[in-house]
C-alpha cells in the first residue's frame, strides 16, 4: 500500500545535497529566532528576580525629602495591627580606610543600617557566611574588588570598623562597582546592622526609610497615612518593581528580534527557492498523478506533507541548537552591560512558541509552490514540459517599478524602508545583468572562457539568481543599517547628553544642600555656576491600564538648567507654569499609555494627585524615563522641598581635580560626583559592546545567505546537467567547469554585496535624513562593518560556489546527456 | 586510423553485471565514413562513447591517431577529445545562452583564445553548413535542422581526426535528414574527414563507405561498399 509520509519523505531526500540546504536553512532560521525568544524571556526573568529582590515582602515604605526623619514618625505605623512586618534602614555615605593609594571618589561608600539583615522585607542571598545581625555584608563584586572575604575586618573613615559576616550576590540595594574604573564615579554599598551605624554616626533614633508589609492590600492604611503626612517631611508610597528607569532592554530586543525576523525571511526564501524548484521539476509527475484521478488537493496535500517534514526536522534539530545559542547570547549580552547578574534559561514557553514558528513558517513561505503543484495542467504539462522562463518585458516592468519604490526615499515614513527593500528585489535581474556584463574583463581575467560562459548562464535563471542576490543584499543592507545606527548611537547620545544634562558636573548629597555649600562651591576657580536640581523620588504613578510604575520627577525653571529638548522648549517650560501640569520623557510617556492633555494619577508627598500631561519630551536623565514639573508647582502642589542635587558648570575641563576636591570638601554628606563624560561614557560603553554582538549578527546572516547561494546554484547545476554534460564532451575538464559555476557564485556575492551597500547608502540616508530621528543618525556607514561585509559577502559566496561546483564536476558525462 | 582490439565493456547494476560489449575488434581507416548499425542494446552507442573517451572500457584497447585512450586520465581525454574528434548528438545538445557563432566556437574557447584565423575558419564553416547571416542568433531560436548544422559546424571546428555522430538524423523529418548527411558526406569528400555514425536508419547508413552491424555486443557483420552485395543489402533494408 502506497504510504503518502513515506513518498514525501523520498521526494525530498531525492536530492541530498539540496535537501541538506533547505535543512541547514531550516534550523540556522528557526535557532536564530528560539535564541532570541529564550534570551528575551531570560532577560525579563533576571529583571523581574532581581526587581522582586528588591522589593521583597515590602508593600509600602516610609520616605523623607529630607536625609533622615525620626524613627517616632512612623511608630503609629508600627503598631498598626494590619501590618505583619517593618525594616528600618538608615543611609550613611562615608569612605572606606583602603591600603594603597585610592583616591576618595574610588573609597567612597554608602552603608545602609537595618534593624533585621534576617527581615523577609530584605532579599540577601548569601554565598558566604551568615546574616547574623553583628557584621557587615558585602556584595561579592565589592568583596572581589576590596579581597575581602567573611572574617576580615573593614573600616571606615571617621567611624570605626567591623568584621565581614557575609558576602552575597548582586542585589539593587547593593550595587557595587566591579573594577576601580566603575569606583571612580559610583560608591561601593554594603550593608551594616542598624545600632551599629547609629553608634558611629550619633544619629541614634534617626532612620532614612521604613519598608514594611502589611496584611491584605493595605490600600486603608496607605491612604490614611497619605493624608496624615501631607504637609509633612515624610511621605509614603507603595513599593513598585518598575526597572525601566535603570535600563531599557525592551528596547534592545526590539532590535534583535529585527535580525531574528530577517533570518527567517532568508531562510524562508531558500525554502521557497527549493521546494518552487521541486515543484517545477516534478509538473509532469503531477500531470501524470491527475491524468490517474490524483485531484488538485491531493498533490498539494503529497507538496505539502513533503514541507510539513522538512520543517519538523528543521524545528527538531533548530530549537534545542537556538536554546543553547540562547545561553551563550545571554552570557554575551550580560558581560557588554557589565551586569553582575545570575540567570536561570527561560526556555519553556520560548521553545513553544519556536516550535510553532518553527512548523509554520516554512509552510508559509511554500503555499504558492503547493497551489501551483495542485494546479498543473495535464494537458500543456505534457505537451509543454516544465520550463518556465520570465519574459524580458516582466523584468522591464520589474524594474519601472523598482525605480518607483524608490521614490519613497523622499518620504518621511516607516513605509519608505520596505519600499526599499521591495524595490531592491525589483531592480536585482537589471543589477545583476548590468553587473555580468561590467564584471566580464574581470572573470575573463580570471577564469578565462568560464568566467565568460558564467555570465551568460546567470540570465538562464536570472530571477532565482537574481533573488538569490537580493537576498544577501537585504540582509546585508538592514544589518549595515543598523550597525549604522549603533555606531551613530553614542554620537547621538553624547549630543542629547549634553544638550540636557543641566551642567557639566552633577553632584549629589545625601543631605538637602545649605546656602553655605552654594556659596563655597561658587569660590571655586573652575566653577562658573551652581545650580540646583530637585528630584523627587521615588515617586510612583499608574498607567492608563491602572499598573502602579516609579520615576523620578525634576524641576524646571525658566532660568534653571535645561534638562530636555523640544522644539518648543520654552513655551513648554512656561505652560508647566500652570497648576497640575507635567510634561513626561518619551519612554515614561509611552509606558503611561495615555495623549497629551490627558491627566496621569501620581502619588506625591502631598497625596494622590492627577497631573494633566502637556507634552513629551526628550531628555537624556533616566533615558526618558521621568517627569518634568515647574519649581514651585514641585513644592508647593507636589510637596517636594529639598535639593540634594547641585548642577556645576565649569570655565574648564578640570573635573578630575574639581571631583577630588569636591570629596575632600564635602566628603561627609556627599554620595555622588558624576560628570558629564562619566554619564556620556556609562551610556556609550554598553552601545559599543553592542558592536560586537551586531558583528556576529552580520557574519551569521550573510553565512545563512550563502547557504541560499549554495542552494541556488546547486539548483542550477542540477538543471544545466545536461548543458555541463554537453560542455564535458565538447572537451571542457572538470577544473573549467568548477571555474564556471565559482565564476557565477563570484557574481552573485559581489552584486549582493554591490546591492547590499548600495541598498545601506539609501536606508541611512533615508534614517538621517528622517524627522523621527531627530538627527540621531549621521549619513555615513560603520567601515569595519562595511569591510566584513564585503569579505564575508564575497568569500561565502566562493564557498557557497565551490560546493555545487564540485558537483558539478562530478556529474557523469554520459547520464547528463541522456537528459537532453 | 582507429583500431580497437578486444574491447569489452560492462555494467554493473546493483550486484548485477551486465556485458553490453564483448571482445569487439575493429578497424577504420583514416578519412573512412563508417556507419554503425544494430538493435537496441547491441551495444553501438556504448562504442561510440567509448570511442569519445567518455567512458572507459573494461577490457581491450583502442588507439586513435596512434594514441591509446586506455592508459590516459581523466583530463588527459578530456584534451584528446577537445582537441582530436567532433561529436554531434541526435538532440543537438545545443548550449541554450550561446549564440551561433559562440556555440560554434565552444571548443576552441575551452582551449584558449580566439586568433583571427580560428574566427575566419568560424565564418567558413557557418557559410559551409548554410547558416551564413544568423551568427549572432540564439540557438534555441533556430529550426531543428539549422540547430543541426550548428552541432556539426561545432564538432568540426577544431579541425578533428574523428567525428562521432550518435543517431545525427533521429529528430529530423527525411528532408532535413538528406541535408544534413550530404553535409557529412560533403565534410567527408572535401576534407577527407573520418566519420563514424550510429545511426538505426538504414536510409543514413546508406551515405557510409562501410556499415558495421551489432548485435549482442559483437560485429555481426561488414558490409562494404566495395562488397558487392552492398547495393543488395540497402535494397533489402530500403524494400
Amino acid at each position: 500500500m502506497l504510504n503518502i509520509w513515506q513518498v514525501s519523505w523520498r521526494n525530498i531526500t531525492q536530492n541530498k545535497k539540496r535537501f541538506s540546504f533547505t535543512l541547514l536553512a531550516i534550523i540556522l532560521g528557526i535557532s536564530f529566532v528560539t535564541s532570541m525568544l529564550v534570551a528575551d524571556k531570560t532577560t525579563n526573568d533576571v529583571f523581574n528576580y532581581y526587581e522582586q529582590m528588591y522589593v521583597a515582602n515590602a508593600d509600602y515604605w516610609v520616605l523623607s525629602d529630607e536625609h533622615t526623619y525620626s524613627e517616632e514618625i512612623v511608630s503609629p505605623i508600627q503598631q498598626d495591627l494590619t501590618v505583619t512586618d517593618t525594616l528600618l534602614a538608615l543611609d550613611k555615605q562615608t569612605f572606606f580606610e583602603l591600603e594603597g593609594d585610592r583616591s576618595l571618589n574610588e573609597r567612597s561608600v554608602r552603608i545602609t543600617g537595618v534593624n533585621d539583615q534576617n527581615s523577609p522585607l530584605l532579599v540577601l542571598p548569601v554565598i558566604e557566611g551568615s546574616l547574623d545581625n553583628e557584621g557587615i555584608i558585602l556584595p561579592e563584586a565589592a568583596a572581589d574588588l576590596l579581597g575581602k572575604g567573611v572574617g576580615d575586618t573593614i573600616r571606615f573613615a571617621n567611624m570605626g570598623e567591623a568584621k565581614v559576616s557575609a558576602i552575597v550576590e548582586y542585589t539593587q540595594l547593593l550595587a557595587s562597582p566591579g573594577n576601580w574604573e566603575s569606583a571612580e564615579s559610583s560608591s561601593f554599598r554594603v550593608i551594616a546592622p542598624l545600632e551599629l551605624l547609629r553608634e558611629w554616626t550619633g544619629k541614634n533614633d534617626e532612620i532614612s526609610y521604613m519598608r514594611f508589609q502589611t496584611e491584605g492590600d493595605g490600600e486603608d492604611l496607605f491612604q490614611n497615612f497619605q493624608q496624615k503626612f501631607r504637609d509633612a517631611s515624610v511621605y509614603i508610597e507603595p513599593v513598585v518593581a518598575d526597572d525601566l528607569q535603570s535600563n531599557d532592554i525592551g528596547g534592545l530586543y526590539t532590535f534583535f528580534y529585527l535580525i531574528a525576523g530577517l533570518s527567517i525571511f532568508i531562510s524562508g526564501f531558500i525554502v521557497f527557492n527549493m521546494i518552487y524548484t521541486s515543484v517545477i521539476e516534478r509538473k509532469r509527475e503531477f500531470a501524470i498523478m491527475k491524468s490517474l484521478g490524483y485531484t488538485q488537493g491531493s498533490v498539494s496535500k503529497l507538496v505539502l506533507i513533503e514541507m510539513t517534514l522538512l520543517a519538523a526536522m528543521g524545528t527538531a534539530i533548530g530549537v534545542p541548537l537556538g536554546i543553547w545559542l540562547g545561553d551563550l547570547f545571554m552570557q554575551g549580552l550580560l558581560s557588554v552591560f557589565e551586569f553582575d547578574m545570575v540567570y536561570t534559561l527561560n526556555w519553556k514557553l520560548p521553545t513553544l512558541i519556536a516550535i510553532t514558528i518553527g512548523l509554520l513558517f516554512p509552510i508559509l513561505f511554500s503555499l504558492f509552490p503547493i497551489y501551483s503543484a495542485g494546479k498543473t495542467s495535464i494537458l500543456l504539462t505534457l505537451k509543454n514540459g516544465s520550463v518556465v522562463n520570465a519574459s524580458s518585458r516582466q523584468y522591464k516592468l520589474k524594474a519601472i517599478a523598482g525605480l518607483a519604490l524608490l521614490c519613497f526615499v523622499f518620504i518621511d515614513h516607516p513605509v519608505s524602508y520596505a519600499a526599499v527593500l521591495a524595490s531592491v528585489i525589483l531592480l536585482f535581474p537589471i543589477l545583476l545583468v548590468g553587473l555580468g556584463k561590467l564584471m566580464k574583463p574581470v572573470l575573463t581575467a580570471l577564469f578565462n572562457y568560464s568566467g565568460v560562459i558564467a555570465a551568460k548562464n546567470l540570465s538562464m535563471q536570472l530571477n532565482r539568481n537574481a533573488n538569490t542576490g537580493a537576498i544577501l543584499a537585504i540582509g546585508i543592507s538592514v544589518i549595515l543599517l543598523l550597525s549604522t545606527v549603533v555606531e551613530s548611537a553614542p554620537e547621538g547620545y553624547e549630543k542629547e547628553i549634553k544638550n540636557t544634562y543641566g551642567g557639566d558636573v552633577r553632584v549629589t548629597s545625601e543631605a538637602p544642600w545649605s546656602a553655605e555649600d552654594v556659596n563655597k562651591l561658587f569660590s571655586y576657580h573652575a566653577v562658573t555656576d551652581v545650580k540646583p536640581l530637585t528630584e523627587a523620588t521615588p515617586i510612583t504613578w499608574e498607567t492608563i491600564h491602572e499598573e502602579r510604575r516609579q520615576f523620578s520627577v525634576l524641576s524646571v525653571s525658566e532660568n534653571g538648567p535645561s534638562l530636555f529638548t523640544h522644539t518648543r522648549e520654552k513655551d513648554l517650560t512656561n505652560k508647566l507654569k500652570q497648576k497640575s501640569s507635567v510634561l513626561l520623557g518619551e519612554r515614561a510617556f509611552n509606558e503611561w499609555g495615555g495623549n497629551i492633555g490627558e491627566s496621569i494619577r501620581m502619588n506625591t508627598p502631598n497625596g494622590e494627585q492627577y497631573y494633566e500631561v502637556i507634552g513629551v519630551v526628550n531628555t537624556s536623565h533616566y533615558s526618558g524615563y521621568v517627569a518634568f514639573m515647574d519649581e514651585n508647582q514641585l513644592r508647593d502642589e507636589f510637596g517636594w522641598n529639598n535639593s540634594f542635587d547641585l548642577l556645576l558648570t565649569l570655565n574648564s575641563k578640570a573635573n578630575n581635580s574639581i571631583r577630588d576636591q569636591l570629596w575632600s570638601d564635602f566628603g561627609g554628606y556627599l554620595s555622588k560626583v558624576r560628570t558629564v563624560e562619566d554619564e556620556i561614557k556609562t551610556t556609550t560603553s554598553a552601545i559599543s559592546g553592542m558592536n560586537s554582538l551586531i558583528f556576529v549578527m552580520l557574519f551569521m546572516i550573510i553565512v545563512l545567505a550563502s547557504i541560499g547561494t549554495a542552494n541556488t546554484l546547486l539548483i542550477n547545476t542540477y538543471e544545466r546537467r545536461f548543458e555541463i554534460g554537453t560542455m564535458r564532451a565538447l572537451g571542457f575538464t572538470k577544473q573549467q567547469v568548477r571555474n564556471m559555476i565559482l565564476a557565477e557564485g563570484i557574481l552573485i556575492g559581489v552584486s549582493g554585496v554591490v546591492g547590499g551597500i548600495a541598498a545601506a547608502v539609501i536606508l541611512v540616508y533615508i534614517t538621517s535624513k528622517s524627522e523621527l530621528m531627530e538627527g540621531f543618525v549621521s549619513f555615513h556607514l560603520p567601515v569595519s562593518h562595511l569591510i566584513l561585509a564585503i569579505i564575508a559577502g564575497v568569500s561565502l559566496s566562493i564557498c557557497a560556489a565551490w560546493i555545487s561546483s564540485k558537483t558539478a564536476s562530478k556529474l557523469d558525462i554520459q547520464s547528463s546527456l541522456k537528459e537532453g | 586510423m582507429i583500431t580497437i582490439e578486444n574491447l569489452s565493456k560492462e555494467f554493473l547494476q546493483g550486484q548485477q553485471s551486465t556485458e553490453v560489449l564483448k571482445g569487439v575488434n575493429l578497424n577504420i581507416k583514416e578519412g573512412e565514413f563508417v556507419a554503425i548499425m544494430g538493435p537496441s542494446g547491441s551495444g553501438k552507442s556504448t562504442l561510440l562513447q567509448l570511442l569519445g573517451g567518455l567512458d572507459v572500457p573494461t577490457n581491450g584497447t583502442i588507439q586513435i591517431d596512434q594514441k591509446y585512450l586506455n592508459g590516459m586520465t581523466e583530463k588527459e581525454r578530456t584534451i584528446f577529445r577537445r582537441k582530436k574528434l567532433g561529436f554531434v548528438f541526435q538532440n543537438y545538445q545545443l548550449l541554450s545562452t550561446l549564440t551561433v557563432e559562440e556555440n560554434i566556437a565552444f571548443p576552441l574557447h575551452a582551449d584558449g583564445k580566439l586568433t583571427n584565423e580560428k574566427n575566419r575558419m568560424i565564418q567558413e564553416l557557418i557559410e559551409s553548413v548554410g547558416l551564413d547571416g544568423l551568427n549572432r542568433k540564439r540557438v534555441n531560436l533556430l529550426s531543428g535542422g539549422q540547430q543541426q548544422r550548428v552541432a556539426i559546424a561545432r564538432a568540426l571546428v577544431n579541425n578533428p581526426a574523428v567525428l562521432l555522430a550518435d543517431e545525427p538524423t533521429g529528430n529530423l523529418d527525411r528532408a532535413k535528414a538528406e541535408e544534413i548527411l550530404s553535409l557529412f558526406l560533403k565534410f567527408h569528400h572535401e576534407n577527407k574527414q573520418t566519420i563514424i555514425m550510429v545511426t538505426h536508419d538504414i536510409f543514413a547508413a546508406g551515405f557510409a563507405d562501410r556499415i558495421v552491424l551489432f548485435r549482442d555486443g559483437v560485429v555481426d557483420r561488414v558490409i562494404s561498399r566495395k562488397d558487392g552485395d552492398y547495393a543488395k543489402y540497402l535494397a533489402s533494408f530500403m524494400a
